[in-house]
């Protein structure tokens, strides 16, 4: 079942896997709230996060520093952050910090959910 | 695309109204005619960056914001020009400490680094009218990265 928390949809795919609608934006003015969301299914034992960025126009410094938050919690317990179908603007913020080097990238979220699983 | 400007005075929105503007400019193919996606959207993550950090962190002293976004597309490079009526920052040095306190994998503290990848020079200063001015190029011909440590 899917939950909406804040602007990010979170969809169950296994146990220890979500799929993370990240929305139109992760910035400065929502990184908090995806956060607590991610803080909250890690506490309910998900280790892997698949971020799906197919609707997403901004992508700030902020935002990312909440990423890379995320995956510095799940890391240790052999968890893992994906991205999945992502964006042009994205992209360029991807490769502006050469994060392609530490979250593997999917052209689908279906292509990631197969490679995680 | 002749040289525009768009002046923004609520601080609440700005975000909002900048992407919208970007947006308009791309359905117009505005920008894209002078240069390629990819310039454009690191001048689009400049800008945010920027302005994110007026939002953030800006102190207006009481006055109404007023944030003025000149863009002046210029062959293969794009020459931008904001200008608010904040007290400012000490932008050289702060850039400076984030350079030096990046931790690995950082949480906060890469706006203004992402600024400087992205931009091919930078100037900040003071108008005669006591106008805080941050000027900067984004090249379609530089080589853009920001070397942030991963472990």
């Amino acid at each position: 079942m899917e939950a909406t928390t804040m602007n990010f949809t979170i969809e169950p795919v296994t146990s220890e896997t979500v799929v993370i609608r990240i929305g139109k934006a992760l910035d400065f003015r929502n990184a908090a709230d995806f956060k607590a969301a991610a803080q909250t299914q890690v506490r309910a034992g998900i280790r892997s996060f698949i971020l799906d960025f197919t609707d997403t126009g901004i992508l700030d410094s902020t935002g990312l520093g909440s990423i890379f938050s995320l995956y510095r919690q799940v890391s240790p317990m052999n968890g893992q952050v994906v991205f999945a179908s992502v964006s042009r603007p994205v992209q360029v913020v991807v490769q502006l910090t050469r994060t392609y080097k530490v979250f593997r990238q999917f052209s689908t979220v279906e292509a990631a959910r197969k490679a995680v699983n | 695309m002749e040289i525009t400007r768009q002046r923004f005075c609520r601080l609440d929105v700005v975000i909002d109204e900048l992407h919208a503007l970007f947006e308009e400019w791309e359905r117009e193919d505005a920008l894209l005619a002078h240069l390629d996606q990819q310039t454009v959207e690191l001048l689009r993550l400049a800008v945010h960056e920027w302005i994110a950090n007026l939002v953030q962190h800006a102190d207006f002293a009481g006055r109404s914001p007023e944030v003025i976004l000149d863009v002046y597309p210029n062959g293969r490079r794009v020459r931008c020009v904001i200008e608010d009526n904040s007290e400012g920052f000490p932008f050289p040095e702060q850039l400076y400490v984030q350079q030096e306190a990046l931790a690995p994998l950082p949480e906060r503290g890469m706006g203004l680094l992402m600024l400087n990848a992205a931009t091919e020079y930078f100037e900040y200063s003071l108008t005669d009218d006591g106008m805080r001015r941050l000027e900067f190029t984004v090249s379609a011909d530089k080589d853009s990265w920001l070397d942030i440590p991963f472990s």
